[in-house]
């Protein structure tokens, strides 16, 4: 008894250490940036204008309550957002290599770009990561740079604290009339006049958003009482999501926005209200082929803007655009685009409308947006006197640029000046210092410039630019704020835990060793340093990004690495068996699961250098079977075959097993029902059927609980009793995770028994005892989990969730439900299936030395695997916090160590918790 | 007879004349067909395995264990046969722990598993032939009474470690072209058999001093 409270206690405690030390170091290591509350006023003008220029903008109405801070050059803002526009959907197909499906396909938008070279623009703009839609939201309207921890918000997005220019139109008394994605109102849920949210979750629906925003787009295009429209549509994204860019729905897709836009540019051009109103056409983030985003890879950063106004232009603007990539459009006329920053959009937006900058904004005012309006080309600052030249347009639109550009950075310097005096942590100095200085000598020229009466010279432009350009360099590099002490709590607090752990470990080994025979105790030794050396090579991987990647090949080769060690002592100690050559078999298997997850990774993940062309070429096999009508049909009949043969397979050992006659039946019926119905929904895709497996799973696991504390599976032997507890376990849960994983599921579950029947048949081999504990087989469940995590096609970053698994069921989305289905679809079969069925290690059936054994004995073996199977766990998850930690400054900090980070945290409080429920359930 | 007057420096002399077999290998295809590991890898490992070949069946043939029952002749048809047995052993071993199975990587992969075979499957082969007992006490080395124990296992433990640390740096990012199958892990073997030809002396030296002593 005392040992039974043994496991459950210090299961218990390490579960508490690691929440402390996954806590504090979260908290020190994904940081948030520190939100600043101030808000830009109008009335800063006078302070700005005090460092800038001492003359009062010469066309801003005075008379209005609420001024801006520059003149506002453009009447109206229709903003246009594509969720997830590649920039080559919109550049002309010349400036890539080859011409693919899935360009050329806004021909509207290049005939705007080549007819009017001088009033349209098509930009390459540069998102920083993450790439999700929220925190692009939240980037494009605050002007900052989102960080990492708002992507767990992003499923229940809360309303923007910080200043933004959505606010400062409200402020200023500008209509804005929203239409399209519900992510808008969630961030801004009092400031628009009109809105029109669409539902955005559902990824299965590729049409409601679109058709609801083109069906309100036209009318209020008609309509005079706007000041700025957003309209965001969401098909590009759902259609990249579900099919890839590579599909007719994406081509079909991108056809019907190009309608809505031709629609919407031949209204602009013909109604005499729209003639000032600038269209923006832009992209929040990009996506890749396989139209996954979140990461910060080119594929997924280069979205587009496209930019246009009716209203004719000077045409020496040409002179303003910095050298730019051109090529051919469809109707044979160049076109020519530039790159911009999306982090300039905010304040360009809010220099176009002249409001007040967004007071979280580093960006810059982009020239080329800029000076695309008209307004920015008219006399705004200077004494009509001073101009005799009124020819000279492109003087006076770098003296307002020059103007606007000094604004920009004086509202960026008081953002750093207030930053470094709230924030615990702010700039390193000698960054600041040198910022500071290339802010003194902008302003140092500009103010000579201007006692020489208020004409810049051509060199404040560039000063300005480069004081703005370095910060936002610097804000970049620096923003991640480490709390470097809570990092290094946390980590002290996973080494306790690590230390706790071997202590109670050693303890229980010791205990087990009184129990035992003595002359084994060297033999299970050497075992545990093989096992823990085995762990410590894994555990160091972790330090590179390149072993991070390949994860899942290094622990199948660990894998296979004792397997070939069992087969090797099984050689020594007689012949070899044949669940060895099995598993090996198996591990091959496992293995062309892992790289075809791989190569659909490397799709995606451009850091991780995988040619699946080379690699994996398993091309040729089915060309041997080619012209046979089983091969088209294998794919849909094998995971039946397969699900028929476990059905089968679960039943027979149910029935064997399980001797409470009851309790057979229960378990019997209700899983051969889940089966079923698991048949039906692939025969058929009712969506009841899921439903029924999930409710069947679940009140199987509850039915055990309640019969176990009732005492109704205390009947039989101890070993007897412990292996029906852990197959009713298993039974209970398997039918919602093989559902869960889709087609592939009966097949994984199959190699999973068969590995699990190898490991527990090869263990132990020449020591007597055959329900000792052996770390080899604890140590091989743990890499077959791991295995079976990358086999069924997950990795370690969040596009690498299989979101499809959410929606098994249910079409509508509610974030309680799906997140869960999401969970259990990650970690079932790596975490909760292996956990539920460590016991069936200690008790092997048919064992001769098994029958009539102590049964505290049992328990102290079943202890020590768990506490082992806990222990390697902590100490992988440890080093890769250590890793972590280490390499925080590293380029794929973000897209690479974090995500990992995120997911060993997630699964090692998991398999604490687990292992807890465990030891109530088991001992 | 001959078992006893095998000491340290016999040993030391037959691997020097295996280490010398591979140089010559090594030699061979660059200066004659200007082919190294890195730029074509599967032709220079079939030179070496060429090369290799001979000299390991006829040196370890000499060694064989049983000199009364077993002639010269056998002993070398033993290893003849060994060689695409430990090939096929080795190669399956390499794809269960990774190995690429694309059919561009076949030749390199055959080749591979053959020199594999030489350092580790042949030599036994020759010395034992089929016997199972003294193949389990060459992986178990529980009784290392006899010095060609020695010769046999120490070299081919450390060809086998070495491959398997070969392959580690193959999933680095650092994209030189050595890092292809099978170019690193042939380079792992080849300095793992190495260092155990030149350990297994000094074990064989340890060892009988070891004798030496307790007789006296």
């Amino acid at each position: 008894m005392r040992m039974r409270m043994r496991l459950k206690a210090a299961a218990a405690a390490v579960l508490c250490l690691h929440c402390l030390g996954v806590y504090l170091f979260t908290r020190g290591f994904l940081l948030t940036r520190t939100e600043l509350s101030a808000f830009s006023l109008p009335s800063d003008l006078l302070q700005a204008q005090a460092s800038c220029c001492s003359e009062l903008p010469s066309t801003t109405n005075q008379d209005q309550d609420l001024p801006g801070w520059t003149p506002p050059t453009v009447e109206r803002v229709l903003i246009l957002i594509v969720d997830a526009l590649r920039f080559d959907f919109v550049a002309p197909s010349s400036l890539f290599q080859k011409k693919q499906k899935w360009m050329d396909r806004l021909p509207s938008l290049q005939h705007l770009a080549s007819t009017h070279p001088s009033s349209s623009r098509i930009f390459k703009a540069i998102a920083d990561p993450p790439t999700t839609s929220l925190q692009r939201l939240k980037a494009l309207t605050t002007g900052g740079l989102p960080t990492f921890i708002d992507v767990g918000n992003s499923f229940a997005a809360p309303a923007i604290q910080e200043d933004n220019w959505i606010h400062q139109l409200v402020h200023t008394g500008r209509r804005v009339v929203m239409m399209g994605d519900d992510t808008w109102t969630q961030l801004f849920p009092h400031h628009f006049n009109h809105s029109y949210p669409y539902p955005s979750f559902n990824v299965k629906d590729l049409h409601t958003v679109d058709n609801g925003v083109a069906q309100h787009l036209v009318p209020w295009l008609h309509r005079q009482d706007w000041d700025v429209l957003i309209g965001h549509f969401l098909g590009v994204d759902h259609a990249g999501h579900i099919f890839g860019v590579d599909s007719q729905p994406m081509v079909q897709k991108l056809e019907q926005i190009n309608a809505i836009l031709q629609n919407v540019t031949d209204i602009m051009n013909s109604q005499k209200h729209l003639e000032n109103t600038m269209l923006i056409v832009m992209g929040d983030h990009a996506q890749t082929l396989n139209g996954d985003h979140g990461g910060g890879t080119s594929e997924e950063v280069e979205t587009c803007l496209f930019a246009w106004m009716p209203r004719s232009l000077p045409s020496s603007i040409s002179s303003i655009f910095h050298p730019s990539t051109c090529g051919l459009g469809l109707n044979g006329k160049n076109i020519c685009t530039s790159t911009m920053q999306q982090l300039d959009f905010a304040v360009s937006i809010s220099a176009l409308l002249g409001i007040p900058f967004p007071f979280g904004s580093i960006g810059r005012v982009n020239p080329e947006l800029y000076a695309l309006s008209p307004g920015s080309w008219d006399r705004q600052w200077l004494p009509a006197s001073f101009y005799e030249d009124p020819s000279s347009d492109l003087k006076m639109w770098k003296n307002n640029y020059a103007h606007v550009l000094c604004i920009n950075s004086w509202q960026v310097k008081r953002y750093i000046d207030s930053y470094s005096a709230t924030s615990v942590m702010g700039f390193p100095s000698d960054d600041l210092h040198y910022i500071t200085k290339l802010y003194n000598e902008a302003q140092s020229r500009w103010s000579d410039s201007k006692n020489r009466s208020c004409k810049p010279e051509n060199g404040t432009i560039d000063e300005f630019s480069d004081f703005l350009l370095s910060f936002a360099t610097l804000a970049r590099s620096a923003w991640t704020e480490f709390d470097m002490k809570l990092m290094g709590v946390g980590l002290g607090i996973f080494i306790i835990s690590i230390i706790f752990h071997l202590f109670v470990f050693e303890r229980v080994q010791s205990l087990s060793n009184v129990y035992d025979n003595k002359t084994q105790k060297s033999s299970n030794h050497l075992q545990i340093y093989v096992a823990f050396l085995l762990v410590a090579v894994r555990a160091v991987s972790f330090l590179s990004n390149s072993y991070i990647l390949a994860e899942g090949r290094v622990a199948n080769f660990l894998l296979a690495t004792t397997a070939i060690g069992s087969i090797r002592s099984s050689l020594v100690y007689g012949k070899i068996k044949k669940h060895d050559l099995v598993f090996l078999i198996l591990i091959i298997l496992i293995r062309f699961g892992i790289e075809k997850g791989m190569s659909k990774q490397a799709a995606t993940n451009p850091f991780l250098n995988y040619d699946s062309g080379s690699d994996f070429d398993l091309k040729w096999l089915p060309s041997l079977f080619e012209g046979h009508d089983f091969v088209t049909l294998l794919p849909e009949i094998s995971p039946m075959i397969i699900l028929f043969l476990l059905s089968f397979l679960s039943c027979k050992y149910v029935t064997s097993t399980v001797h409470s006659r009851c309790i057979k039946w229960v378990v019997t019926v209700g899983t051969m029902l889940s089966y079923l119905f698991i048949a039906t929904f692939w025969l058929s895709e009712r969506s009841f059927a899921p439903k029924m497996v999930y409710v069947i799973g679940l009140s199987l696991f509850v039915l055990n609980f309640v019969l176990r504390y009732l005492g109704i599976l205390e009947k039989g032997e101890t070993v007897q009793r412990l292996r029906s507890l852990a197959l009713v376990m298993v039974s209970a849960w398997s039918p919602t995770i093989l559902i869960l994983l889709g087609k592939q599921g009966p097949f994984v579950v199959l190699v999973c028994i068969i590995a699990g029947w190898s490991i527990i048949s090869s263990k132990n081999k020449g020591l007597l005892d055959d329900c000792k504990m052996d770390p080899i087989s604890v140590m091989q469940w743990s890499l077959l989990a791991i295995c079976l995590f990358y086999q069924t096609g997950h990795w370690c970053t969040f596009d690498g969730l299989r979101y499809g698994a959410a929606f098994i069921g249910f079409d509508e989305f509610k974030v309680v439900r799906q997140a869960i289905l999401l969970f259990v679809d990650t970690f079932g079969i790596s975490h909760i299936l292996p956990i539920f069925s460590l016991p069936f290690l200690v008790t092997i059936p048919n064992s001769s030395s098994s029958k009539g054994r102590d049964k505290t004995v049992i328990f102290l073996n079943l202890t020590q695997v768990y506490l082992l199977y806990g222990l390697i766990t902590a100490i992988t998850t440890t080093f890769t916090v250590l890793c972590v930690a280490i390499q925080r400054r590293h380029l794929m900090v973000w897209g690479l160590f974090a995500p990992k980070y995120v997911f060993d945290a997630i699964s090692l409080l998991l398999t604490d918790v687990l292992i807890c429920v465990s030891a109530l359930y088991y001992c | 007879m001959r078992k006893a007057e095998i000491g340290a420096t016999t040993a030391l002399a037959v691997h020097s004349l295996c280490a010398a077999g591979l140089a010559t290998g090594y030699w061979l295809s660059h200066s004659l067909y200007s082919s190294s590991l890195i730029t074509d890898p599967a032709p220079t490992l079939r030179i070496l395995t060429v090369c290799e070949a001979p000299v390991v069946i006829l040196l370890f043939s000499w060694l064989r264990r049983d000199h009364d029952r077993c002639s010269f002749i056998k002993a070398v048809a033993r290893g003849l046969i060994g060689l695409p047995i430990g090939a096929l052993i080795n190669a399956f071993g390499a794809i269960v722990l990774g190995a690429p199975v694309g059919l561009k990587f076949w030749p390199a992969t055959i080749y591979w598993s053959m020199l594999l075979s030489l350092f580790t499957f042949v030599p036994a082969a020759c010395v034992f032939g089929a016997s199972k007992l003294d193949w389990q006490q060459i992986l178990s080395y529980s009784k290392p009474s006899n010095i060609v124990d020695y010769m046999l296992s120490v070299p081919a433990h450390g060809a086998i470690i070495g491959a398997w640390l070969g392959a580690w740096p193959m999933p680095l990012d650092w994209e030189r072209p050595w890092q292809e199958w099978p170019i690193c892990v042939t380079y792992g073997a080849i300095a793992g058999h190495l260092i155990g030809m030149l350990f297994s002396p000094v074990l064989i030296f340890l060892h009988r001093r070891h004798i030496r002593t307790k007789t006296e």
